[in-house]
């Protein structure tokens, strides 16, 4: 199903949750609403589901307006970040729970829903155990349960509220390729929210970055990670070194040294973004940013390099390969190989 | 813990002592008091001021209070409690509040109400002797009174324990179709069944213990007005010291079901309610 979402805008109370916020989703597409909490990302899905309902704007699936629709009548699959399982129905009876409430002229006979419940629970994995209660499940179980009963009621469009949210790192980790897969298999329109921007970008088509209650970017997760369209994106989505400079002519310059960067249209004041792993270490002649080595430690086959410049309160760091791992104490030249520099914003300002 | 007295074996001693004692002189004498007056002159004397034809009558009304007023209690507290826990609206804080006002306003003041509302002097009194409707010194007025008193206990016990719930639960249920009633019904209630029973258990015992407000608005006709507390009252006014403990007695028995099936039902609650997941 196709989602299309036209200047949506909320507020509680004084708070401005979201503010003119469009959006389309494709049919079949995986997608990621990122952001820090209080970007107004989940205001946004709980708007889509029907959940909460906007100010101004409106909400079409397949091109109907659906902005006045309850939840109910939406026809969505919605996963709470806490599962929301009925504790006093076994998982059969949850999973079943969305065709037992239906009108009993389309109520499907006691048989039938059981053995549907079955089905989901066989697709999920979780065969064995209708006949448990959620409190006896483990975390990663009571999830996977929470979508069979999202999937219960065919519904068109699943919505997951940090899906990943209450596990502990590694049955994140698992289930995080196991829902990639079953997005896969399913095929059905699937959004759900995160602020974890590694999750986004390693199961999301498209990833949405918030902030503000408002859309900062949207994007395949290798346009936003190497694209990013603002500072906030660029820091938001990846790890990040951030160094006030003058920008001029495709040069950053900082403290009279010019480095190339992509400068894109910026200039005057500004800052220089850059990857830790976009940075090597420099020959004496050439130049680069002059700081003092902190910290090296072994990291996913390389090292991480923490160091200081004079005068900057963040430290800055970098990843080199083993064999050329400086020792603490030494003073390096940073060489930014994939700069980018964005004009000082307010927005880059209050984020700092 | 603190380590003081306490921890001590003599200062947990001198403790227990204390509170046993203090126990036993304020709440198990008098109850033994009451058993004791009661079968002072036999059990056959205990047995007839028991199904004398005004003592029976005074239970009947007391049950009678009772049975109408707890289930509209019940609906109340429901509807109060579902509307400040699960939805935002303004006045929530004052509606809050509102159901605290029968524990801080006196009893007896609270059956004064009823009599300046409805009494012949009271407000609707003559539209009331007009139209033939009895509420003051008739049994409306001992619903009303006691309906008054014991209206924040349902409420108080559920929205504590709503709030702590939240809304998910109802929202899932929503988002797979259930309609409003079948939410209420499947998700809702027996997310709060045991704490429902509770609130229910002491809003009965209160229902029929209560005296200051029923008194009020009695107006004591024997056989017609007379709850069992206020027909304890007018036995003992009577020097008819038997008779009174005995009827008392039956009330001190509810004390002690009421007593008994609250701690089960905490028990069960301390396991089922409180554990939220």
């Amino acid at each position: 199903m196709s989602i299309r979402l036209t200047d949506i805008s909320k507020r509680f109370g004084s708070f401005a949750a979201l503010t003119d916020v469009d959006l389309n989703a494709r049919p079949g597409e995986f997608l990621a609403l990122l952001g820090p909490s209080g970007s107004g990302k989940t205001t946004l899905l709980r708007i889509i589901a029907g959940l909460e309902f906007p100010e101004r704007g409106t909400v079409t699936f397949n091109g109907e307006d659906i902005t006045g629709l309850s939840v109910a009548e939406r026809r969505i699959g919605f996963v709470f970040q806490q599962y929301a399982l009925f504790k006093h129905m076994t998982v059969a009876e949850n999973v079943g729970f969305g065709l037992s409430v239906r009108p009993r002229r389309e109520r499907p006979p006691r048989r039938v829903i059981r053995a549907r419940a079955q089905e989901l629970l066989d697709l999920v994995q979780l065969g064995d155990l209708g006949d448990r209660l959620p409190a006896q499940l483990s975390g990663g179980q009571r999830q996977r349960v929470a979508l069979a009963r999202a999937l219960a009621v065919d519904p068109t469009l699943l919505l997951l509220d940090e899906p990943f949210g209450a596990l502990d790192a590694k049955v994140r980790k698992e289930l995080r390729h196991w829902l990639r897969g079953f997005h896969d298999r399913v095929g059905l329109t699937s959004i759900f929210v995160t602020h974890d921007q590694e999750e986004a970008l390693e199961v999301a088509d498209r990833v949405v970055v918030m902030s503000n209650g408002a859309i900062e970017q949207v994007g395949t997760p290798a346009e936003v990670y190497d694209q990013p369209v603002n500072a906030f994106v660029f820091d938001f989505v990846g790890e990040s070194n951030r160094i006030p400079v003058t920008a001029a002519d495709g040069k950053a310059i900082f403290r009279g040294v010019a480095l190339d960067a992509d400068t894109s249209g910026a200039r005057g004041a500004a800052e220089l973004f850059f990857r830790p792993h976009d940075a090597r270490i420099g020959g004496a002649g050439e130049a680069g940013l002059e700081a003092v080595v902190t910290i090296a430690r072994p990291r996913e086959g390389r090292v991480r390099i923490e160091s200081e410049i004079a005068g900057l309160a963040d430290p800055i760091e970098l990843d080199v390969a083993t064999e050329h791992a400086p020792d603490p104490g030494t003073t390096i030249r940073i060489v930014p190989t994939r700069g980018r520099v964005f004009s000082v914003s307010v927005d880059a300002e209050q984020a700092a | 813990m603190t380590r003081g007295a306490a921890s001590t074996p003599l200062g947990r001693g001198v403790l227990f002592a204390v509170a046993l004692a203090f126990l036993a002189i304020f709440l198990v004498a008098p109850l033994a008091a009451v058993f004791a007056e009661a079968l002072s002159k036999g059990v056959g004397a205990y047995a007839a001021a028991v199904v004398e034809r005004d003592a029976l009558s005074a239970i009947r009304l007391t049950l009678l209070v009772a049975a109408i007023s707890v289930p509209l209690n019940i609906v109340f507290g429901l509807a109060a409690s579902w509307a400040i826990a699960k939805f935002d609206f303004r006045g929530k804080s004052v509606l809050t509040t509102l159901i605290d006002l029968p524990f801080s306003v006196s009893p007896v003041v609270s059956g004064l109400i009823y009599v300046l509302l409805f009494g012949a002097q009271g407000w609707f009194g003559p539209w009331l002797k007009a139209h033939d409707i009895e509420i003051i010194f008739a049994v409306p007025g001992l619903v009303l009174a006691t309906m008054f008193i014991t209206f924040p206990f349902v409420a108080r016990e559920l929205i504590p324990l709503m709030e702590e719930q939240g809304r998910d639960d109802e929202e899932a249920a929503l988002s797979l179709g259930a309609s409003g009633w079948q939410t209420f019904r499947r998700v809702t209630l027996p997310n709060i069944r045991w704490g429902l029973l509770y609130g229910v258990l002491l809003c009965n015992a209160r229902a029929m213990g209560e005296f200051g407000a029923v008194s009020v608005v009695s107006g004591h006709i024997r056989g017609k007005t007379n709850t069992m507390p206020l027909h304890v009252e007018i036995l003992y006014n009577e020097y008819n010291f038997a008779a009174a403990f005995a009827v008392a007695s039956l009330l001190a028995l509810l004390a002690l079901v009421t007593l008994t099936l609250k701690s089960i039902l905490e028990w069960r609650y301390g396991i089922h309610g409180r554990t939220g997941h």
